[in-house]
C-alpha cells in the first residue's frame, strides 16, 4: 500500500489534470467472474473434493497447500503453484451444510495473478441425486489500481486470467471427481 | 405508476417549487436507485413491492450516488469516464454530464445549498459542483484518496472519509476550509452522519471495524468490530448496520453501548446501505448477487429481495 501511495503521489504530481476525457484511460472498477460446471456425482462427493479449505489439490496449477485454522473463519492457507509462485489466502465464510465457502487473497504478486483486492466463493449445489453444479465466483480489481494501466495489467487481462483459472480449475475438479468415481 | 409520484407531480406542477415538496410531503416516492457499475446502468426499485420497475443506461461505470434535497434529482459519479452525471429521478432520464477528471467516487448533496460534493480519489480533493449551472465552482484539498462524503443535517459541515490517510476530514462548508482531521481505523470508506448531526460513523475496510466520531468534539468516541471488509453504515432504531463485503453479512450494533448485537447473513459483497426515513426498514445493495435486500432493523432479519442490474454498488444515499 505504501508503495502504491508513493506511485499515486508521483503520478498526481506530474500528470496534467486538464486533459480531455478521451486522452485518459479508464480508472479501475471492480470486475466480476462467474464460472460453473456440471459434475456427474452427488453433492456430498463433490463437496468432499472441493470443500476442504486446506486442500487445494483439485486445482491443477497448485503444487502444495499449507495452512492453519482448518475450515474455521479466518483460517489461512498458502498455495505454492507449480510455476513457483505463491498465493496467500484467508477464509471468510464457511458452511458445510450449504456447501459454500468464501475466501480472499491476502497476498499475491501481480505477476502470478494480475489482480488486486480479490475475493471469491465456491458453491456446490445438488442437481438431482447424482449430479451437482459447482459455481466459482470472484470479485476483484485489475493489477494496476491507478489510471492508465500498462497493457499487462488492464481490466481485460485480469478478467481473462481469472476466467482461465476458473475454467481450468473446474475442468480439473470434474475430471478428478468423475475419474475417481 | 407509483401513487405517491402522481401526487408529487401534481404538487410540483401546482406550486412550481420542487424544493418545498420534501418538507411538505416526506417520502413521496418509496424507491431505491442503484448504481450498477459493471453493467453501466441505474436500477429503480419500488420499495413497497420490492420489484425493479425501471433500468436506464448510465455509462462510465457508475458508483457513487446522492439525491437532491427534494429527492427529485440523482447525482452519480462515474469513475471510468471521470464524470458527474445528473439523472432526473422522476422522468428517469440522464439530463446532464460534467467531466471532472481524476477519480470521482464518493458524493454528497448539501441539504439546502444548490451544491454537490464529489470526492476525487486520485487528486485528493473534494470538488464542489453548483447544481444549477452544473459547473465546478471550487475544491477543497483533503487527505489521501477521499471516499465517502456526508454533510451534517444543518449543512454547516462536510465530512470526508480519507481512505489512504486513515482519517476523516471535517470541512467548514461556508469557508471551504478543513477544520480538523480525525484519525480513525484503517482505510475508512463509507461515512454516515446521524439525524441530529452529533456523531459520524466510518466503515474501515482494512481494520474490519467502524469508528464512531463525536463531530463537535472532533474526537473518536469508540469503535465497533465488524465482519470482513466493511463498506458503509446505516442507522435505524438506535442501532448501526454495517455492510461487510467479504463477510457477506450486515453487522448490527447498539448505538449507545457500541456492542455488536448480531451479524445478519445477507449476500456477497453487501455494499451500499441506507435506512428509510422512518427507520422501519434498512436496504442493502448486493454487488455480488445483483439484488437489493430489505432488513427489518428491529427483528434483524432479511424480509425482502429484489433482483436488479448486474453489480449494484449504491455508494451513498440512494433512497427517495
Amino acid at each position: 500500500m505504501l508503495k502504491r501511495l508513493v506511485i499515486a503521489a508521483t503520478i498526481v504530481g506530474l500528470a496534467p489534470l486538464s486533459l480531455s476525457g478521451a486522452a485518459w484511460a479508464h480508472g479501475p472498477s471492480r470486475q466480476k467472474v462467474t464460472e460453473t460446471i456440471e459434475i456427474n456425482a452427488p453433492v456430498d462427493k463433490v463437496w468432499k473434493a472441493v470443500g476442504n479449505f486446506q486442500d487445494m489439490s483439485w486445482l491443477p496449477i497448485v503444487a502444495k497447500t499449507e495452512g492453519k485454522g482448518g475450515n474455521d473463519v479466518n483460517a489461512t492457507r498458502v498455495l505454492t503453484l507449480k510455476s513457483g509462485g505463491t498465493v496467500e489466502e484467508q477464509l471468510d465464510k464457511y458452511s458445510a451444510e450449504d456447501h459454500v465457502y468464501a475466501y480472499e487473497i491476502t497476498k499475491v504478486d501481480v505477476k502470478v495473478l494480475p489482480v488486486n483486492d480479490y475475493s471469491s466463493h465456491i458453491t456446490v449445489e445438488a442437481d438431482g441425486d447424482n449430479k451437482s453444479t459447482v459455481t466459482w465466483w470472484g470479485g476483484f480489481y485489475r493489477g494496476y489500481m491507478l489510471n492508465d494501466p500498462p497493457p499487462d495489467l488492464t481490466d481485460e487481462v485480469a478478467l481473462k486470467a481469472v476466467t482461465d483459472l476458473y475454467k481450468a480449475g473446474l475442468d480439473g475438479l470434474k475430471k478428478k471427481v468423475e475419474g475417481g468415481g | 405508476m407509483h401513487k405517491g409520484r402522481l401526487v408529487f407531480r401534481a404538487v410540483k406542477l401546482g406550486l412550481g417549487l420542487v424544493a418545498s415538496c420534501a418538507a411538505v410531503m416526506p417520502g413521496f416516492a418509496h424507491e431505491a436507485l442503484l448504481t450498477a457499475q459493471p453493467s453501466d446502468s441505474l436500477s429503480f426499485v419500488d420499495l413497497d413491492s420490492m420489484k425493479e420497475t425501471a433500468r436506464i443506461a448510465v455509462t462510465g461505470k457508475p458508483v457513487g450516488i446522492a439525491l437532491s434535497p427534494d429527492k427529485a434529482t440523482a447525482y452519480i459519479t462515474a469513475p471510468d469516464s471521470k464524470e458527474l452525471i445528473e439523472v432526473d429521478a422522476v422522468s428517469r432520464k440522464v439530463t446532464r454530464r460534467l467531466f471532472l477528471g481524476g477519480g470521482p467516487v464518493g458524493i454528497a448533496a448539501h441539504p439546502t445549498r444548490p451544491e454537490v460534493y464529489v470526492a476525487d480519489w486520485y487528486t485528493h480533493k473534494i470538488i464542489i459542483v453548483d447544481t444549477v449551472t452544473f459547473k465546478t465552482i471550487g475544491d477543497v484539498k483533503v487527505g489521501d484518496s477521499p471516499s465517502g462524503l456526508a454533510v451534517t443535517p444543518d449543512g454547516t459541515l462536510l465530512l470526508s472519509a480519507d481512505r489512504d490517510s486513515d482519517a476523516v476530514s471535517i470541512v467548514d462548508v461556508a469557508s471551504r476550509k478543513v477544520l480538523a482531521s480525525v484519525p480513525v481505523g484503517k482505510r475508512p470508506f463509507g461515512i454516515t452522519i446521524d439525524a441530529k448531526g452529533v456523531r459520524a460513523y466510518t466503515a474501515n475496510v482494512k481494520s474490519d471495524d467502524a469508528t464512531v466520531i463525536d463531530i463537535a468534539a472532533r474526537k473518536v468516541v469508540g469503535s465497533v468490530k465488524t465482519g470482513r471488509r466493511p463498506y458503509a453504515v446505516a442507522l435505524a432504531g438506535g442501532r448501526g448496520f454495517v455492510t461487510d463485503q467479504y463477510g457477506g453479512t450486515v453487522t448490527v450494533f447498539d448505538l449507545g453501548t457500541l456492542a455488536v448485537i448480531k451479524r445478519i447473513d445477507t449476500c456477497d459483497h453487501a455494499e451500499g446501505i441506507e435506512a428509510d426515513k422512518d427507520e422501519k426498514n434498512v436496504y442493502v445493495s448486493c454487488w455480488g448477487e445483483n439484488a437489493l435486500l430489505r432488513i427489518d432493523p428491529d427483528k434483524m432479519v432479511v424480509t425482502g429481495k429484489a433482483a436488479v442490474a448486474d453489480g449494484p454498488r449504491a455508494f451513498g444515499k440512494f433512497l427517495r
